[in-house]
């Protein structure tokens, strides 16, 4: 098995970009033009800066880049890591959607291997199928024990893990 | 989790500047103004002022502007914590509040957590005890509860309290504490007062919870995980708190959004009859007179609330079950 080289799309970098940049300035601006109470203003900091975090990690996406290997995944920017699949020792699979039926949302993978710093992935990252069935199969082989909704979501993309099907 | 936290903040905002436009436009929608029924009862008084002063009047509270214009002063004082001034003795509205804001606060918190608690424990204990005498007892209470209307079950106690015991239970504090700073001896009185709004507020919402949760947490014994898991020798508590309780507690969770304004809309009526200084008798009053500015004030309150309810259940819902529900778009 070859590597390949995995980034996340324009499309969903800039739509990244677009929200944390309206969150900033509905957030900011009051605070530069307006005269604001002690704890309005507080919270309105505490959103901007939470804001400015999302952007920041949006750059840090942005100039990285997943390599995924036949026995390791890497993510080769500023602040990377890498996972070696043999060493695999945590796998989280979450599902998260804004909206109140839960539909239209995403996908966020952890993995970490033993000592190493974990590396997290969006399904929004083209070959995130890939990835997860990679890591799967090595918590597999290294007989992880998953979480319920993991099992859950690993299921709802079709991949299985021997012994720990999930029965709803 | 940053992902998600900042996008569903980001919904936050423009949905409150949706609910504070339409709460402004719908009050301010029916004919005529607070200087109307103002004017009225000068006029009925034998006035004969009365219409001169009413330009005067509609002046002092910008009712001469155009009702965008008083729209958007109303929002912009919002970040000074000046929600303009009141009809209600020409006073402004942070003035009106104050108290009433607290102590509303409070009554709502102590209510919510008298539901849960109760709920919880009921809840548990009925699932865990199916057909023995505490899950019909548990269950009679929950009918009872959810076919009592509140203002129903604070006029019976009202009655009970007088004629039987000879006390009187309305009021938040006793009356030697009103408008008297905070101090120790109103912070005991305020609490003793709280008990009987907290149970009668809190009693359809405790009646509703302990049916949902006792059938959630009935679903999930009855799964074959539990047998296996007897069968295996777990013991019954851990059996009962290591999965089942865990998965039947979502909906729980996810019920604090509606619980903060169910609460404070099904208390107003209580307030009423039990004479408690909350907000809920000030925003009768402001809609019947029409004033706008403590009235869509309130109802920004609530809608805030409602908002920080949903918020904080999204979290905690995500944070504590981040799965997929079939049928659910999963992947982008």
């Amino acid at each position: 098995m070859s590597s390949a080289v995995l980034r996340y799309s324009r499309q969903t970098l800039w739509a990244d970009y677009i929200r944390a940049g309206a969150g900033a300035l509905l957030c900011g601006l009051p605070l530069l033009f307006l005269e604001v109470n002690r704890w309005i203003g507080i919270l309105l900091s505490a959103a901007c800066l939470l804001f400015l975090l999302f952007l920041v990690r949006t750059i840090l996406r942005q100039m990285t880049r997943y390599v995924l290997g036949p026995d390791t995944f890497a993510a080769d920017g500023p602040a990377g890591s890498l996972v070696e699949w043999g060493r695999l020792d945590r796998l989280i699979l979450s599902y998260y959607s804004t909206k109140r039926d839960r539909t239209g949302g995403w996908m966020q993978l952890v993995v970490r291997s033993a000592g190493a710093r974990p590396v997290k992935v969006d399904s929004s990252l083209d070959g995130f199928y890939d990835i997860v069935e990679r890591a799967a199969h090595a918590a597999e082989a290294r007989k992880l024990e998953l979480t319920r909704a993991t099992r859950i979501n690993l299921r709802s993309m079709g991949i299985a893990v021997a012994g720990q099907e999930e029965v709803e | 989790m940053l992902h998600y936290v900042a996008r569903r903040l980001l919904l936050m905002i423009p949905t409150l500047f949706v609910i504070s436009l339409l709460v402004y436009m719908i009050i301010n929608m029916p004919p005529g103004d607070c200087v109307t029924s103002q004017i009225d009862e000068l006029l009925a008084r034998g006035d004969a002022d009365a219409l001169a002063r009413a330009g005067e009047l509609r002046a002092i509270y910008g009712l001469d502007h155009s009702v965008w214009y008083r729209y958007f002063h109303w929002l912009g004082g919002i970040f000074r914590w000046d929600f303009g001034l009141s009809c209600q003795d020409t006073v402004p509205v942070k003035d009106l509040i104050g108290e009433r804001l607290a102590l509303t606060i409070i009554m709502e918190s102590c209510t919510i957590l008298f539901i849960w608690t109760v709920s919880f424990v009921i809840g548990v204990y009925a699932a865990t005890h199916q057909y023995k005498f505490g899950d019909y007892a548990a269950s009679f209470i929950g009918f009872l509860g959810l076919a009592i209307p509140n203002f129903l079950l604070a006029l019976v106690l009202l009655y009970v309290g007088k004629v039987y015991f000879g006390v009187s239970i309305g009021g938040l504090m006793d009356p030697e504490f009103i408008e008297q700073p905070l101090s120790w001896a109103k912070f005991v009185s305020v609490a003793q007062h709280l008990v009987i709004p907290t149970i009668v507020i809190g009693t359809s919402g405790t009646a509703g919870m302990i049916r949902r949760l006792r059938a959630n947490l009935l679903d999930e014994l009855q799964k074959q995980y539990v047998v296996t898991g007897r069968a295996k020798g777990l013991s019954p508590m851990k059996l009962l708190v290591k999965y089942p309780l865990r998965h039947a507690i979502n909906p729980f969770v996810a019920d604090i959004g509606h619980l903060l304004p169910e609460v404070v809309s099904g208390s107003v009526i209580v307030s009423v009859v039990l004479s408690l200084p909350t907000m809920g008798p000030m925003l009768l009053t402001a809609l019947k007179t029409q004033d706008v500015n403590l009235a869509a004030t309130f109802l920004l309150f609530v809608a805030v609330l409602t908002v920080i309810g949903m918020l904080i259940s999204d979290l905690l819902l995500a944070a504590l079950d981040p799965r997929i529900r079939f049928g659910a778009a999963g992947e982008k």
